[in-house]
C-alpha cells in the first residue's frame, strides 16, 4: 500500500518528536513542513539527522511492507537533497513509495 | 602513537590529540553532552597526564572543521594487529553549535573507519554503548554496527547502573552498509549549503 502524503508527514513528525524527547527545551525542532533538516539553517547535526532518517526508514518500511532506504545512490543523485527540509524529505519518500507501487 | 598523521576529509579533519588540547577536551568531557560516557579526568593536570600517557595501541584525534576550529574528539583504541580489530571510542562532539547543518560527526567516523579498514587493514571494529545512550545506539546501528550482546549492569553512569551494549562491525559490512550511507549523508551536507568557513 502506498502511504498518503499526510501519512508520510505524520511519520516524519513522529521521528522529530522522538528526537525532541532527547533534546532540551531550548533545542526543540519545530514540527512544520518548512523546518530545515540539514543545511545552513538547520538545527540538526548529523547525529540528529541519522536519528530522524532511521526512524522514518523504519516506519515507512513497515507501512509499505518492504525495506526502504533513504541513504542510497538514488538519494545521492537527487538535484535537491531529500534532507533539506521536512517538505523535501516528504516528497522524496512519496516518490520512493510510488516507484515501488 | 608517534607516527600519527592528520586524516583529512571534505568537511573535517582528524588531527592527533596533543597535551595542548587538555583544557579544551577536559571542558568537553565535563559537559552535559558527555553524560553517557565513562568518567574522565577531573582536573587539568589529570587530563594532561592522561593525554601524555596514551599507549601505542591507541590513536586519539581531535575533530577539526576545515578552518581549524576544534569541535570534538574521536579515538581508535585497543588496536590489535594480530587479531586485526580495534575499538572506536571517546566519540564526543564538544561544540554542538558549530556542527549544525554539517556532516561533522558522520565524516569524522568515516575517516576513522577508513583508517581502521583501509590503512590498518583491520577486519573488525567493536565497542560498547551505555544502554541509556539511545541516540548513539541508533546512530551506530544505522551506520552498520550490529548488536552482539549485552553486559548487564556493567556501567555505573549518571548515578545508576546501565547495561553495556556490545556492538561490532565487520569489514564487509562497513563497505556494503556503512560506506554508502555515510557518503549519502556527507552529500546531503554538500548539496545545498555553504561549507563551514
Amino acid at each position: 500500500m502506498v502511504p498518503s502524503q499526510e501519512a508520510i508527514l505524520a511519520i516524519i513528525f513522529q521521528a522529530l518528536t522522538n528526537l525532541n524527547l532527547e533534546r532540551d527545551a531550548s533545542s526543540q525542532v519545530p514540527l512544520d513542513v518548512d523546518t530545515a533538516l540539514f543545511g545552513g539553517a538547520s538545527a540538526l547535526d548529523s547525529l540528529a539527522l541519522v536519528s530522524v532518517i532511521s526512524d522514518v526508514e523504519m516506519a515507512v518500511s513497515d507501512a509499505v511492507g518492504e525495506p526502504i532506504s533513504l541513504t542510497d545512490d538514488q538519494a545521492l543523485s537527487q538535484q535537491v537533497s531529500p534532507f533539506t527540509s521536512v517538505r523535501t524529505l516528504c516528497a522524496y519518500v512519496l516518490q520512493l513509495t510510488h516507484e515501488r507501487a | 602513537m608517534s607516527n600519527m598523521k592528520t586524516l583529512t576529509g571534505e568537511f573535517v579533519s582528524l588531527r592527533p590529540l596533543g597535551v595542548e588540547d587538555a583544557e579544551m577536551t577536559l571542558k568537553w568531557r565535563q559537559s552535559q553532552r558527555a553524560i553517557n560516557l565513562n568518567q574522565g579526568a577531573g582536573t587539568l593536570a589529570a587530563q594532561r597526564a592522561w593525554i601524555s600517557s596514551r599507549p601505542d595501541s591507541e590513536y586519539n584525534f581531535v575533530i577539526e572543521l576545515k578552518d581549524g576550529t576544534p569541535v570534538g574528539m574521536l579515538s581508535l583504541v585497543g588496536v590489535n594487529q594480530v587479531n586485526r580489530h580495534a575499538e572506536p571510542a571517546r566519540f564526543l562532539i564538544g561544540e554542538e553549535e558549530a556542527c549544525r547543518g554539517f556532516p561533522v560527526a558522520v565524516e569524522a567516523m568515516k575517516l576513522l573507519y577508513e583508517f581502521a579498514f583501509d590503512t590498518l587493514q583491520l577486519v573488525r571494529v567493536h565497542g560498547t554503548i551505555a544502554s541509556d545512550n539511545k541516540p548513539m545506539y541508533k546512530w551506530q546501528c544505522y551506520l552498520g554496527m550490529k548488536e552482539e550482546g549485552r553486559l548487564r549492569r556493567h556501567y555505573f553512569i549518571n548515578n545508576h547502573f546501565q547495561d553495556a551494549i556490545c556492538m561490532g562491525l565487520l569489514e564487509d559490512e562497513y563497505r556494503r552498509i556503512s560506506l554508502p550511507r555515510m557518503r549519502a549523508l556527507i552529500a546531503a551536507g554538500r548539496s545545498n549549503i555553504n561549507k563551514p568557513a
